[in-house]
Order: C-alpha cells, then sequence, then structure tokens
C-alpha cells in the first residue's frame, strides 16, 4: 500500500507544480490546491499504520495516529485561508494588468 | 528659549547617573573583585549572555559614561542656533540625535561591559550602525551619506571577520565566555587555526580603530554633528577596537605574530596619522588625523604587551579621550560660530579677540596634546616612551618614529591653537575698524553651557595629571587595575610628572624641542610639502572605491539571473531544492523487503479507487479547456482525498475535507464569473502558443519533484516508527482530562487549543485581509474590479422583483446580475437555517462524535454561498442583518478567551478544559451526551470566526450585481 500511495502523492505533487509553472495563472493557482492536497495526503500516510481502527473509537488499541490527523485538520483550514489570500492577490494582479498570463507582468523586473 | 538645551541637560542625567554608579565600583573592582551577571541564553547550545566589569571595563566605562553626559549637554547648545541671523529650528527637531547617542551608549557600554563574545559582537555591531546613523545625520548631504556608507562598509566587513574570528575562539576554547577563553589561553594559542583567527579579529579591530590601511573612513565620518565626532570618533567608539584587543590579550597576546601584526599596524598608522593630520586644512580632518595617529600608538602598545605597555595604554586611553574630546568640542564652537572649518579662513578672522573664553578654554586641550608637562597628555607621552624604552629589542625605529609622532602631533596642537583663534601676522582686509566691528557682532562667545564641556575637559586634563600627590589616588587605581586586567598579572603605577632624568624624559624633550621647530615653521612647510603624492587622500581611498566598483559589478552579474519571470524563478527554486536534498541523502531505495507487495485490506479496492480518483481529476484540471471544468475537477479531486481520509477511517477530517473543498469551489466559481471571460480565453490561447520546449522543461521539473516526492514518501513511510510517543499520552488521557471521546478533537481544541486559538486568529486575518485588499487597496489604485464581463443590459432582463424590508428597496439580482431561478432562493432560504441547525448540533455533540467548530462554520459559509449564489452580494447582506464578519471574527476570539479564563473562577488554570454545566450543576437540563465546557465554548468560537472569514471571502470574491437601476 505505501508504494500506492507514495506513486499517488508524487503524482499529485508533480501535477501542482506543473501547475503552478503554468503561465496561464488562474490555473498557477490550481496547482496550490493540488499541492496541498498532496501534502495532507502525505501527512494521513504517515499517520495511518494499518487503517482499520477508527481513530475516535472509544477502544484503545491498534489504530491510526490521531495526531497527524489533528495536524491535517488544521492544515485543511489553514490552506484554505492561505489559498483563498493567495488568490486573492493573484485577482489583483490580474485585474489590474488586466491580464492572465502571468509572463506579461514584468513591472517587478528592475 | 529653544528647547534641545532642556533636551541635553536631562538627556545628560542618564549617563551622568551611569557614571557615578560606574565610579562608585572602582574601589571594589581595585581590589581585585570582577562583578559579572550570567543569563543562561540557549543552554542547549552552552550559549550563555552576560555582562561583567573588571579594571579595563570600567575604565572605558567611565569614559563613555562621562564623556556622554558632557557631550549631550553640549549637544544640546549644539543644536541651538547661535544668534538671531540662523534660523529658529523647530523645537526638537534634532531630539533623533539624543536618541542615537543614548542608543550608542547602550551599544557602546555594552561592548565594554560584555562578559562573552557574542555579547560583545552583537554590541558591536550596534556602534557600527548607531555610527553609520550618526554620521549621515545630516542625510540630505550627498557627502554625509557617503561617509556614513563607507564607514559602516569598512566596519560592517570588519565586523563580519570578527565575528568568525570570535567563533573560532570560542570553538577552540570551548565557551564563549571570556573567563573560560583566558583558562585555555595556551590551547587557543597552540591551535592550528590560531594566526587565522588572530588575524581575523585583527582585522575586526583595525578596522574599527581605523588602523592603517582602513584608517581613512575616519576622514569621511567628520560630516557627522560634532558631538558625535567628538563622542564616537574620537573618545570611545574607535576605541573599541583598542578595548577588544587588549580584553583579548590574555588569550591571544604575547606572540610573535600578535607583536609583529600589531607593532607594525600601530606603528604605520601612528606615523601615517601623525604627518598627515598636520597637512589638512580641515580644522576636523586635522583632528580625525591626529585621532588615527593616538590609535595607532595605542594598538602598537597592544601588540608590545608589557606591563608598561599596558600602563601606557591605559593612561593614553584616558588622556586621549580628555583632550582629544575638548578639541573636538572646540572645533565645534568655532564652526557654530564661525561657520567655518577651514583653517587658512579662520586665520584671517583672529577669532581670539572675539572669543576669549573659547581661546582660554581651549589651551589646556592644546597643550595636553601636544604633550607638554604638567598635563595627562604629557604622562601618556612618557609612559609611551618608558614602554618603548624599557623593551631593549634595539628597535630604534620605534623610537624615533615615536619622537617623530610626537613631534607631529605638537605641531597640530600648535596649529589647533594659533590658526584658529590668532589672526595672521599681515591682515590684508579686515584689518579696518568697521570689520572688526562687524566681527564682534557676528562672532562671540557661546553660552556658558555650550562651554562646560571642553573646559571640564580641558581641566581635568591639568588635575587629573597630579593624581599621584593622593595616595592611591583615583586615576592611579583605575590604571593599575586597567592595566592589570588587559596584562593578566598585577602592574606597578607611578604616575608622577617627574621620575627623574632618564631616557623617557630624554626623548619627550627631544620631541618637544622638534616639534616647537615644526610648528614655528608650519605655514612654510605645509605649502612646501602639502602637494606630495603620498599626502594626497586619494591614495588609500582608490582602494575601497575599487572594492565598491568590484563588488557593484559583481552585483549586475548575480542579478542577471533574475530575468524577472516568475516562473523561471519558481523552476530554479524547485530544481534548487531538489538537487539539494537528493545531495543530502534523500536518493536510496527504502529498506523494504517488497516494495511493490500490496497487502490486502479491507476495502483496498475502494481506496486505491479514491487515489485514482484524486489523482485523475487533478489531471483533469491540468488538461481541462476551460477553467470552469478546470475548477470542478480540482473540487473532484479533493473529494477523492477526502474519500482517502474517509476509508483512514477518520470522518472528522473527512468532513472538514468534503467541506473545505466545497468552500473553495464555490469561491473560485464566483472568483471565475468576474474575471473577464476575454483574458483567460487570451492567456489560454497564449498558453497554446508555447513552444513545445518550454513545455517539455516545465514537464521535466514537475516529474523530477514528483519524483523526489516519491522518493521521499517511499522513504518516510517505509521507515516511520509503528509506535507514537505522543499519541498514546493522548489516547489515554482525552477522556480524563477532557471528557472527550474523539481524541482528533480533544487535540484540537484541548490539548492543542492555544494552536487553534492562533489558528482560527490566522483564517479570520486571512479573510479580512482578503477583503480589505480588494475593497480598498484596489479602489485606491482606481483598479476596475467591477463590470468584468459585457452582461446583458439590465433593461433586456425581466424587472427584478422588489422586496421592502425595513423599509429599504432591496432589488433581487444573483450571479451577473440575471434573476436567478425563484426555486434556487426558496432553497436557499431554507437551507440556511437547516445549515445552522446541523452547524449547532455538530458542535453540541463534536466532542464525542465527529465534526466540530470548523465544519460547523463551513457549513454555514456553505449556505451563505448559496444565498450569494441566488441573491446576489449586496442583496444577500442586507437581508442577513446578522451576517457581520468583522464582528462574528471578534466575537468568536472573544469567546475562545472568555471561554479559556474562565476556569480561574474556579480555580483552574488558563486554557484548562473545564465543563461548567457540571460545575454549575445546569447539565440535568441538558440533552445525553451534551454539555457547556471549554471545548463547546471553543467549536462555537471556532465555527462564528470561520463563519466571519469566509462570508468576507464571500462577499469580496463574488460579483457586485450589475448596476441597480431604480
Amino acid at each position: 500500500m505505501d508504494i500506492i500511495i507514495s506513486f499517488a502523492i508524487a503524482v499529485l505533487f508533480a501535477t501542482g507544480i506543473y501547475q503552478l509553472l503554468r503561465r496561464n495563472v488562474v490555473r498557477s493557482a490550481l496547482g496550490l490546491v493540488i499541492i496541498s492536497n498532496a501534502i495532507n495526503l502525505f501527512l494521513l500516510a504517515i499517520g495511518a499504520y494499518d487503517g482499520t481502527v477508527q481513530s475516535y473509537a472509544k477502544a484503545i488499541g491498534v489504530r491510526s495516529d490521531a495526531l497527524p490527523l489533528a495536524l491535517i485538520l488544521t492544515a485543511i483550514v489553514i490552506s484554505m485561508g492561505g489559498f483563498a489570500f493567495t488568490f486573492a492577490m493573484l485577482y489583483i494582479v490580474m485585474r489590474r494588468y488586466k491580464t492572465a498570463d502571468i509572463d506579461a507582468i514584468t513591472e517587478l523586473k528592475n | 528659549m529653544d528647547k534641545h538645551r532642556y533636551l541635553g541637560w536631562a538627556s545628560a542625567a542618564i549617563p551622568a547617573g551611569l557614571f557615578a554608579w560606574f565610579a562608585a565600583q572602582l574601589p571594589t573592582i581595585a581590589a581585585g573583585a570582577k562583578l559579572s551577571y550570567t543569563i543562561n541564553w540557549l543552554p542547549t547550545l552552552g550559549l550563555q549572555t552576560g555582562f561583567s566589569l573588571d579594571g579595563l571595563s570600567l575604565l572605558f566605562a567611565l569614559l563613555i559614561t562621562g564623556i556622554g553626559a558632557l557631550v549631550l549637554i553640549y549637544a544640546g547648545y549644539y543644536f541651538t542656533p547661535h544668534n538671531a541671523t540662523q534660523p529658529a529650528t523647530q523645537p526638537f527637531s534634532e531630539a533623533r540625535f539624543f536618541a542615537y547617542i543614548l542608543l550608542f551608549m547602550v551599544c557602546m557600554l555594552g561592548v565594554v561591559t560584555a562578559g562573552d563574545v557574542i555579547t560583545l559582537f552583537i554590541f558591536w555591531e550596534g556602534t557600527s550602525i548607531v555610527s553609520f546613523l550618526l554620521v549621515a545625520y545630516k542625510y540630505k548631504d550627498a557627502e554625509a551619506r557617503r561617509g556614513a556608507t563607507k564607514a559602516l562598509i569598512i566596519t560592517g566587513g570588519g565586523g563580519v571577520a570578527l565575528l568568525a574570528g570570535l567563533l573560532m575562539l570560542a570553538n577552540v576554547a570551548g565557551s564563549t565566555q571570556f573567563s573560560a577563553i583566558f583558562a585555555q589561553a595556551a590551547l587557543v594559542k597552540a591551535s592550528p587555526l590560531y594566526p587565522v583567527m588572530l588575524g581575523l579579529v585583527a582585522l575586526g579591530a583595525f578596522t574599527k580603530s581605523a588602523q592603517f590601511p582602513a584608517h581613512h573612513w575616519l576622514p569621511n565620518a567628520m560630516s557627522a554633528p560634532t558631538p558625535a565626532s567628538a563622542y564616537l570618533h574620537s573618545a570611545t567608539m574607535v576605541k573599541a577596537g583598542i578595548y577588544l584587543m587588549a580584553r583579548l590579550f590574555p588569550a591571544l597576546g604575547g606572540s610573535e605574530l600578535w607583536f609583529g601584526l600589531l607593532v607594525s599596524a600601530g606603528f604605520i598608522t601612528m606615523i601615517l596619522g601623525a604627518v598627515k593630520g598636520f597637512f589638512q586644512q580641515d580644522l576636523k580632518a586635522v583632528l580625525a588625523y591626529s585621532t588615527i595617529s593616538q590609535l595607532g600608538v595605542l594598538m602598537m602598545l597592544i601588540g608590545w604587551g608589557s606591563s608598561a605597555a599596558m600602563k601606557a595604554l591605559a593612561v593614553g586611553t584616558i588622556a586621549h579621550a580628555l583632550y582629544k574630546g575638548a578639541m573636538f568640542l572646540m572645533a565645534g564652537i568655532v564652526d557654530h560660530s564661525a561657520h567655518t572649518r577651514d583653517l587658512g579662513a579662520l586665520r584671517t578672522l583672529g577669532l581670539r579677540k572675539y572669543m576669549p573664553l573659547t581661546f582660554a578654554a581651549t589651551i589646556l586641550p592644546a597643550l595636553s596634546m601636544a604633550g607638554l608637562p604638567p598635563l595627562l597628555g604629557f604622562l601618556g607621552k612618557e609612559t609611551l616612551l618608558a614602554a618603548i624604552e624599557e623593551a631593549h629589542g634595539g628597535l630604534i625605529v620605534m623610537v624615533f618614529g615615536a619622537i617623530l609622532a610626537g613631534a607631529f602631533t605638537l605641531a597640530q596642537a600648535a596649529m589647533l591653537l594659533f590658526d584658529t583663534f590668532s589672526r595672521a601676522s599681515h591682515p590684508k582686509s579686515h584689518s579696518s575698524e568697521a570689520a572688526n566691528h562687524a566681527h564682534a557682532a557676528k562672532y562671540s562667545d557661546p553660552p556658558f553651557g555650550f562651554l562646560i564641556g571642553p573646559a571640564l575637559l580641558g581641566a581635568l586634563s591639568l588635575v587629573l595629571a597630579f593624581d599621584w600627590l593622593l595616595e592611591a589616588g583615583p586615576i592611579t587605581t583605575l590604571v593599575g587595575s586597567a592595566a592589570k586586567a588587559a596584562y593578566g598579572d598585577k602592574v606597578k603605577v607611578n604616575l608622577a610628572l617627574f621620575q627623574g632624568f632618564n631616557l623617557p624624559l630624554l626623548m619627550s624633550a627631544i620631541a618637544i624641542a622638534i616639534g616647537l621647530g615644526i610648528a614655528r615653521y608650519r605655514h612654510r612647510l605645509r605649502t612646501k610639502f602639502g602637494s606630495l603624492w603620498l599626502l594626497q587622500p586619494v591614495r588609500m581611498d582608490a582602494l575601497y572605491r575599487g572594492f565598491m566598483r568590484s563588488l557593484e559589478l559583481g552585483a549586475k552579474q548575480a542579478t542577471g539571473l533574475q530575468n524577472g519571470s516568475i516562473r523561471t524563478y519558481l523552476s530554479l527554486m524547485f530544481i534548487g531544492f531538489g538537487a539539494l536534498t537528493l545531495w543530502f541523502g534523500a536518493w536510496r531505495w527504502p529498506a523494504i523487503a517488497n516494495p511493490f507487495l500490496i497487502e490486502t485490506q479491507p476495502l483496498q479496492a475502494l481506496r486505491v479507487f479514491s487515489l485514482l480518483l484524486a489523482v485523475a481529476a487533478a489531471l483533469a484540471s491540468v488538461l481541462a479547456r476551460r477553467d470552469l471544468t478546470a475548477i470542478i475537477a480540482l473540487g473532484a479531486s479533493g473529494l477523492g482525498v477526502a474519500l482517502v481520509i474517509a476509508l483512514e477511517p477518520s470522518p472528522d477530517v473527512a468532513l472538514v475535507q468534503i467541506i473545505v473543498d466545497i468552500l473553495t469551489t464555490v469561491i473560485l466559481v464566483m472568483a471565475m464569473d468576474r474575471l473577464p471571460a476575454k483574458m483567460r480565453d487570451a492567456a489560454y490561447k497564449i498558453e497554446r502558443q508555447e513552444h513545445i520546449l518550454t513545455r517539455l522543461r516545465h514537464l521535466a521539473i514537475a516529474g523530477g519533484a514528483g519524483l523526489f516526492m516519491f522518493m521521499v514518501c517511499l522513504n518516510a513511510l517505509s521507515g516511520r516508527p509503528r509506535n507514537s510517543i505522543v499519541t498514546p499520552f493522548y489516547e489515554q488521557q482525552s477522556k480524563p482530562l477532557t471528557g472527550a471521546a474523539d481524541i482528533v478533537g480533544a487535540i484540537v481544541v484541548d490539548f492543542r487549543g492555544f494552536d487553534t486559538m492562533i489558528e482560527i486568529t490566522v483564517f479570520g486575518v486571512a479573510g479580512a485581509a482578503i477583503y480589505s485588499l480588494l475593497r480598498y487597496a484596489t479602489q485606491k489604485h482606481g483598479d476596475d474590479l467591477e463590470d468584468a464581463d459585457e452582461v446583458a443590459p439590465i433593461a433586456a432582463q425581466p424587472a427584478a422583483p422588489k422586496l421592502e424590508t425595513s423599509s429599504r428597496v432591496i432589488s433581487t439580482r444573483g450571479i451577473g446580475g440575471r434573476v436567478p431561478s425563484a426555486l434556487v432562493q426558496l432553497a436557499a432560504q431554507a437551507i440556511l437555517p437547516a445549515s445552522i441547525i446541523v452547524a449547532f448540533v455538530h458542535m453540541l455533540y463534536g466532542h464525542d462524535q465527529p465534526g466540530d467548530g470548523f465544519t460547523a462554520g463551513v457549513i454555514v459559509a456553505i449556505a451563505i454561498g448559496l444565498m450569494v449564489l441566488a441573491y446576489g452580494r449586496i442583496d444577500t447582506f442586507k437581508r442577513l442583518r446578522w451576517l457581520r464578519p468583522g464582528y462574528l471574527i471578534g466575537s468568536g476570539w472573544l469567546v475562545v478567551m472568555m471561554g479559556s479564563l474562565a476556569p480561574i473562577v474556579w480555580g483552574q488554570v488558563f486554557f484548562s478544559p473545564f465543563d461548567f454545566s457540571v460545575a454549575t450543576g445546569l447539565d440535568r437540563f441538558l440533552p445525553v451526551g451534551a454539555s457547556i465546557s471549554t471545548s463547546f465554548l471553543f467549536e462555537i468560537a471556532i465555527c462564528l470566526t470561520v463563519i466571519g472569514s469566509a462570508s468576507w471571502m464571500l462577499q469580496t470574491f463574488a460579483r457586485e450585481p450589475a448596476k441597480i437601476t431604480d
């Protein structure tokens, strides 16, 4: 299972990076969401030992690690806030320069 | 009355008080005690910070505080216009100066009382920075800026070398504490690194103390206001290098290298300063070069390192600080009054007649500078010559050098005294009575307070020279304990002015005789040799300028990489990051027996399917032609991830993932609606035309990143420990401590409550930032955020139904100004209250069941999103009067704080889990499983904040309905 989830995370991550490198600002922004999904999956996989017993079960026994789950819970919300903020910035940039082509925005150069 | 005088007197109280305190410590220190104060800073790294006061520190501390007080009083007058012809200043317009001086004093005191190398270095850098601020004080003057930059670059560069040297020293000695380093002196000197660390430390000290060849920053630093020059660039800061070398003498000193390095640098500096200073035209430049010369003398003495040399060092430091401080202050008074510092121009004025008091106050320091008895300067020279003479190494050249420097210094003193104040013997233009009257009106003695500083320093130069008359006088004691601290052993101190007819006295007499000769013919000598190549100021400056030019060229080369393309930066970052990680060993196949083994587990197929969904949908979002499709695909991918989480099973997290994914999708869709389709189409077309090689390159980078991630994951997953250290604690304690069966929920709101509180703050701030960015920042720039597309004209639409609420007309228009279907509106109206109920239940039972404040908040936010879709942004917020994002975020935060503080009433601590319903006996009335506890309050707070922040996001990103015509 490790290899499957590793592969899935890797593909998600690569997809996100590829999106990020695109010229289209909108698509670049989407890349950020994909990357954070990949990272959350990674955290989840780290804590998933056997993946059979629920983390909130009343019985103590073999189970997924609750700590990474709590971290992911926080990470999901935070990354949503961060993404919204980033997108707002990109949005302003797009509106101000009237283009969604990142290479056309060169005002910061020199 | 100008306020600066009060400011000067008031701020001088601080150093004066410190001076008194330090002076009171003298008997303790002289008895051999050492005051120290240590703080454990980073104990795990063995780092401490602290202060320690011994004789050497005390000597410098007294100079810093004593002269500091006088300089501050003086500065109060310096910044007051001298007479009515000058424009009045604003009250406190120069308050900045006093702040800088006090700041500098803190740094400088820190340097001389630092108990370890790190503390010393931090304060050392502080003095460089404040010196920069002071030299560039008149920042509108290009010359001042240039001088300040030069001083900062040279002393700052030396500071970097010093840091490296000190760290090496601390590393070899095994401690940063001076006392421990001294104990390891033999080890330090035997270390192969010794020459390197000595070189680096000396570089730091030489640049700071203006030793050849780094001396030329000091004359340029004279653009600072004169009080600062007197204080920093003569009496104290430039002596930091001297202090450092004297401080480190017990650890580093005494070797051949030490001797050669310091003595040769000091010797050259001494001669150079003395000779070059003689040929200067500017009053302050003369003083600067004579300071350089004296610094050379002191450096040479440390290099010498004998007990007599250390004694001479202490005496020389005091003597120089007193007379040079006074001379600088005098130069400031002259400049203030005559508006020139040019010796040639001053000679035509004959200021002595108009400023007799100033002249009188200058006599003593000038005599002390000249090294004439019975002043402290004489003692300084005498002890110096004695130290040189004592070392019978046959260094006859040193003797001649010292005599020559002494002679030139005397000539400089004569220049400063006579050329400044006396009129040239054959005045040409200013001889008439009328001119005299005009001058009398124009030049006059300054107010008494202005003269206090120079007069007191001059008087001390005289009075302190008679310290030997007392039994164990303060200066003798001070010099003794300072020299002892530097030398590392007891030093015999006898400061009698006349010690019998001996060699030093003879040498002194020769120096005085030659000096008087030079002084007599100074004008002829100055005009004759003044144009010599060697004496031109540009020589050493060329070195600095060459360095700066090569730096700029290098910078241009380096910044050539930055071509302005964000994508290039990103690519480089990913490549660099990946390469570095691989370099450090991420590239290894994990040690697992059969990595391709896929265990059979229940629901394995479903798990693989959901991963497949996540990946495939993400890929689809890349390939999709339209942005909207891509966003939907992205949402699907997020749901795939949620499914994986749910299968874990971890319903809490899965729930949050699902609804956050939906909210993200909603916001993105709303924002897309506001971006002109044309613009997005254009970007798409441009992207299509991109060169195949560029695409392949990006594909390669992405592939590399994927591969890298794959390796990291595989390594991490196969090598992860199967038993967590922390989690069992949470599992066992969550029920007894927090009363929660849901461990994840307990971690979020109880165990890591503080974390979560910060998290909701961040989330709230994100919402507020988005709102203010788009609403205000863009308005300021005149960004056109509305009418994104050519919406079909409003008139072509059916008339919007109007709604009367509280006498205000609300015209109901949804996205794009179109009237949405009544069914959608009805659904939205119904779903919002339902969502609030769901949210409330989530929170109430969140402690034992899946679901928590985040889920609750986002559920409500999504319902609000639906309202926005159905009614448009403005209408929604008009209808939902309770929906005030700012208040919601704020009250959420308030609830957290109150909820966390409330347990204190019942004797609990801040942020401790507490059940209020049990404590107040209300639990009987609550439904089973529900409770009013801190966790419940926390969930409510999270929910409120999330609703507030998310609705701000919705409000911002949703399109403004097209102009309402009514």
